[in-house]
């Protein structure tokens, strides 16, 4: 198979995502009172709703509402006043009524978009020669289901798609069709038969916890073009989905869900390609790499003169292939129509004003205030945002600094963040305060210690509520910047080191960081690496 | 010596207050009147004795604690079998539940039971409701009190039977097109279908939930007026989004007569095809005597109502099909034995747990959702729908009620309709107010000359007056004299009150 570079220069890819997200911030399910959690016994929180059982009605959520709202609200989407839950039928037992309750043509969030960065790497996947304007050659998927209204007006701030070239890359707003309501099934397990499907299974077990989850998905136009916009949608949404504070967003737990769509075309066409709908994309790394492999895969059955089948394929990461799951031979007949048991609902202005006001800062306008107002460096203040626990330690933290924000998201991201990770912690839950990462961050700052003895100092705050500074007089680690200490040093190392020397006055640069190493652990570590560098390179002459 | 049936509601609940009898001994006389009249009539499928007995014991204790006895206390009731109530079966008259046994009790059936009503037994039923004679139920027929050759009506045939026999006193069901109306006139009670949300819907087996209204059945319009009470009094379900509060006294206005108020007649209906002539005299007559009590008879129009049949078998199917998905014979329910797949499990056991209605509408309605025909149905029986509930408020600016035949003719004999589109039209006069969701109540007249079976009239008021329409039904039960009429065939027999 060629590799995707490639392939991208012959082939357009057109790709859109359906990403399902289960509000799991929410007490109880999407249509009855009962605890959402999937952790407890199997069957455990049930009632006749969730169950279907006959003669059971539901009720809806109204804080599912609300969270769906702001999901809208954040995305850019228009919110539509008066819309309605459907019921959307299928047999299969993981839905106790056989239906799926849903949206209908109209979701609660129409026609929003976010726009993309894509920078470095990443954005060499989108050949330079790319068409500029996107939505002329993608007209809408709206549907057009029964007594819908069909597609509402564009969002005018999405404007035609229009691709900006960016320092290290290029900015393109991607359109979001639709952000609709609906409950999740539960969940099967498949015991015997294989590959754990319910075809020769010798036994099915059905766990109702999970049914009736409320679940909202997220449908964008296919403006995506590379994988790699593909994962930084995702990314984005998922941060934007973290600080609304509607869900715990887990690609791994499976909180939130991706589907990707793709179709290729021949470079300058405009009609689309037969699409394929990729599964078990279940974290940014599959997103990617799942549809770089399947548009290699198409690009190979294209130009061996086959055809692409609408069919749906699973991912398989560790093989790195996709694999057929199900065949579309016909559209699915769904027989969609309004659920008789929930009257329509008609949002007020109140109401979605309300919503807007709960709204916290989003990760886009957190980042960019980092930057012009804190000084911080623009990749930090992106990483920074888009964690809302760690923004909030972050902006206590250099709050309490002395020596400027920009050393502290440097020290929290590079030395901090990396142990809390490695211990499984987090800003939420790690006993260090933002007090002692400040306190860290002006030592380093001030070249008081170097960076190996930083993550030293980390270590230990992670263990004592004491100062930083505490630490390292207790330690006597402060840098020692000094020259008159570092030159009996600099010379000793010279001494004893004749091979290295010689190297480098024959030109080899490169070995100067093996001295400076070297005069590093003869200071153990306290000596100040950049003074040591400055002195061997004079002495060497 | 007397027999319970001869007692109104409201008396039962005076005599167990007062000590006259016990809440037991009028357990104990229904369940004696359901052993001497059922086995011919049919009415109720299950018996819920020890659940009676129970509710019983429970009031006498609270009256020998001194204690303050709900209105009802004591009053037999039969409730339909597509009613949940804990510690009984719901079948729905379908072999797909036989043996069901719901875990939950339906808000209605609790309301009655909490307003003291003894729950006595489980009424028969067209299969899932799907029907006008009870005839399609798995279970066997049910005789009509007053003639057992004939058909109680339907679906709820069972409750109005099990009232008309005086087996019990009060008995609830639901009507989706007619199913409460249609089965009391055939059988000459009370049956009341209140306004669309009036009545909480939860635990009741959905046929068509945005028709499906369920009602009370009694032998007096005041019976019928402290059921209502029951059955709205403790405000709006919060378990069914689409009931609301309807805070009305349904007893206040009761005998205020109907002197200064406006009936609408609808020639177009009273003269349709294939009325009988008992039924237009019944309806004539009754506008008479509401004359005679002072009211004023006017002729309305009501554009669109011919739809209301048409528009009713697209919307009821379609709605069917979805609520009856979930019996798949994967979780309850009859499940074939011996499948090898799941979906050979769910074919068989839905092909031999339906009977021929329920899968004739089921079918009906999985056609007409289907992409590409959903427009040109249900799309446009919805569009009917808007214009049959402007047509009846266009009626209602002129007419404080409507008076129109509650069936074209009296009940028939088993059998004798066998053509299920001429089944659907004895619903012809019921159907609209499913349609738009008014209420609509059907009132004895008394017995027709020529057939001696029930005769009985419809009327229907604007959504949430149905206390108006019971003032009108109390005129007519005055003028007719039809107030607690018992079928001779099964008065007396049986249900001994010591």
């Amino acid at each position: 198979m060629r590799k995707l570079a490639e392939v991208l220069r012959d082939w357009e890819a057109v790709i859109g995502l359906e990403v399902h997200t289960e509000l799991t911030t929410l007490e109880t399910k999407m249509f009855c009172g009962c605890k959402l959690s999937h952790d407890d016994e199997p069957n455990a929180n049930v009632c006749p709703v969730c169950l279907g059982l006959p003669g059971a009605l539901p009720v809806p959520n109204k804080e599912a509402i609300r969270s769906i709202v702001k999901a809208g609200l954040a995305t850019g989407c228009a919110i539509q006043k008066r819309s309605m839950f459907y019921r959307k039928h299928y047999f299969y037992p993981d839905m106790a009524k056989n239906f799926q309750t849903t949206q209908g043509p109209v979701a609660f969030c129409m026609h929003g978009h976010l726009n993309l960065e894509v920078r470095g790497q990443g954005a060499a996947e989108l050949p330079e020669d790319a068409p500029r304007e996107r939505y002329a050659s993608t007209p809408s998927v709206a549907m057009n289901a029964h007594g819908g209204t069909g597609a509402l007006a564009l969002d005018e701030a999405a404007g035609k798609g229009e691709l900006t070239r960016i320092e290290d890359g290029y900015e393109v707003p991607i359109r979001i069709l639709r952000i609709h309501m609906e409950e999740d099934a539960a969940k099967m397990t498949h015991i015997g038969g294989a590959e754990g499907r319910i075809g020769g299974a010798a036994e099915s077990l059905i766990d109702y916890n999970r049914c009736g989850t409320p679940l909202i998905e997220l449908v964008t136009e296919p403006d995506l073009r590379t994988p790699e916009e593909a994962r930084l949608f995702m990314e984005k949404l998922r941060r934007i989905f973290l600080a609304i504070g509607i869900s715990d967003c887990s690609l791994e737990s499976g909180s939130m869900r991706c589907d990707g769509n793709v179709s290729l075309r021949r470079r300058g066409q405009t009609t689309l390609g037969t699409k394929t709908e990729l599964k078990n994309l279940n974290s940014f790394k599959s997103l990617h790499d799942g549809l770089e492999y399947e548009i290699c895969r198409q690009a190979e059955v294209l130009e061996s003169g086959g055809t692409i089948a609408q069919e749906t394929r699973h991912f398989e990461p560790a093989r790195r292939r996709t694999q057929v799951m199900r065949v579309k031979e016909t559209a699915d007949d769904y027989r969609l129509f309004p659920d008789p048991d929930l009257a329509p609902f008609d949002l007020s202005d109140d109401f979605i004003e309300g919503c807007r006001a709960e709204l916290p800062e989003l990760p886009d306008a957190k980042r960019d205030r980092f930057v012009a107002e804190l000084g911080v460096r623009r990749s930090d203040a992106e990483a920074l945002a888009g964690d809302p626990a760690l923004a909030a330690f972050f902006e206590e933290a250099q709050a309490s600094a002395r020596k400027g924000a920009a050393s502290v998201a440097n020290v929290l991201l590079n030395v901090v963040l990396g142990q809390w990770r490695a211990a499984g912690e987090s800003a939420a839950t790690s006993s260090v305060t933002p007090a002692q990462v400040a306190g860290l961050a002006d030592l380093v700052a001030e070249d008081a210690i170097t960076s190996a003895q930083a993550r030293e100092v980390a270590a230990a705050m992670a263990k004592t509520d004491e100062a930083p500074e505490a630490i390292v007089d207790a330690r006597g680690m402060r840098q020692v910047s000094d020259d008159d200490a570092l030159m009996p040093v600099v010379e000793q190392v010279i001494s004893s080191s004749p091979s290295q020397v010689r190297q480098y006055r024959d030109g080899n640069q490169k070995v100067i960081g093996y001295l400076v190493g070297q005069c590093m652990k003869a200071s153990r570590g306290t000596g100040n690496p950049k003074r040591f560098n400055e002195l061997l390179r004079e002495s060497l002459g | 010596m007397s027999c319970f049936d001869e007692l109104s509601a409201a008396e039962i609940a005076r005599g167990v207050a007062a000590g006259e009898f016990s809440a037991e001994e009028v357990a104990r006389a229904s369940l004696d009147a359901i052993a001497a009249r059922d086995g011919e009539i049919h009415a109720l499928l299950q018996v819920t004795e020890e659940l009676a007995l129970k509710r019983a014991r429970e009031l006498d204790e609270m009256r020998a604690r001194g204690e303050k006895l709900p209105p009802l206390a004591g009053v037999p009731l039969s409730v339909k079998d597509n009613m949940n109530l804990i510690g009984s079966r719901t079948t729905c008259g379908s072999r797909m539940l036989e043996d069901y046994e719901s875990p939950y009790t339906a808000t209605c059936v609790q309301r009655m039971v909490d307003a003291g009503c003894l729950p006595m037994g489980k009424a028969n039923m067209d299969e899932f409701a799907f029907g006008s004679s009870t005839e399609t139920s798995y279970f066997g027929k049910t005789a009509n009190p007053w003639d057992t050759a004939r058909v109680p009506g339907g679906s709820s045939g069972g409750s109005a039977a099990s009232v008309a026999s005086g087996e019990v006193t009060l008995s609830l069901g639901s009507d989706t097109g007619g199913s409460i109306r249609q089965p009391a006139a055939f059988c000459g009670v009370v049956g009341l279908k209140p306004t669309y949300g009036a009545v909480s819907r939860y635990g009741i087996v959905a046929f068509g939930s945005s028709l499906d209204q369920v009602g009370p059945f009694g032998r007096r319009v005041e019976d019928v007026a402290m059921a209502m009470n029951a059955l709205v009094g403790p405000g709006a379900d919060p378990m069914d989004s689409t009931s609301q509060e309807c805070p009305v006294d349904f007893l206040e206005h009761l005998e205020d007569g109907v002197e200064g108020l406006r009936v609408g007649l609808v020639p177009a209906l009273c003269e349709a095809e294939g009325i009988s002539g008992e039924v237009r005299g019944a309806v004539r007559a009754a506008a008479k005597a509401l004359e005679d009590q002072g009211a004023q008879t006017i002729e309305v129009e009501l554009p669109h109502i011919d739809d209301s049949i048409a528009a009713y078998y697209v919307i009821g199917p379609c709605e069917a099909f979805s609520n009856l998905a979930r019996f798949d014979g994967v979780r309850y329910g009859y499940q074939e034995p011996g499948c090898a797949t799941l979906a050979e499990q769910s074919e068989k056991s839905r092909a031999k747990g339906f009977g021929a209605e329920a899968k004739r509408r089921q079918m009906l309605g999985a056609y007409l959702l289907s992409s590409g025909v959903y427009d040109r149905y249900y799309y446009k029986a919805q569009q009917a729908r808007t214009l049959i509930t402007r047509s009846y408020a266009a009626a209602f600016e002129r007419a404080d009620v409507l008076l129109f035949p509650s069936a074209p003719r009296t009940a028939f004999k088993f059998g004798e309709i066998s053509s299920p589109t001429e089944m659907y039209l004895s619903d012809m006069f019921t159907i609209s107010s499913n349609i738009a969701g008014n209420g609509s109540i059907s009132v004895p007249v008394g017995p027709g000359p020529e057939s001696g079976m029930p005769l009985a009239v419809q009327l229907q008021g604007p959504a949430f007056k149905d206390r108006r329409l019971l003032t009108f039904a109390r005129a007519i039960e005055r003028a007719f004299e039809a107030e607690g009429a018992v079928a001779p065939a099964c008065a007396r027999k049986g249900g001994e009150l010591a």
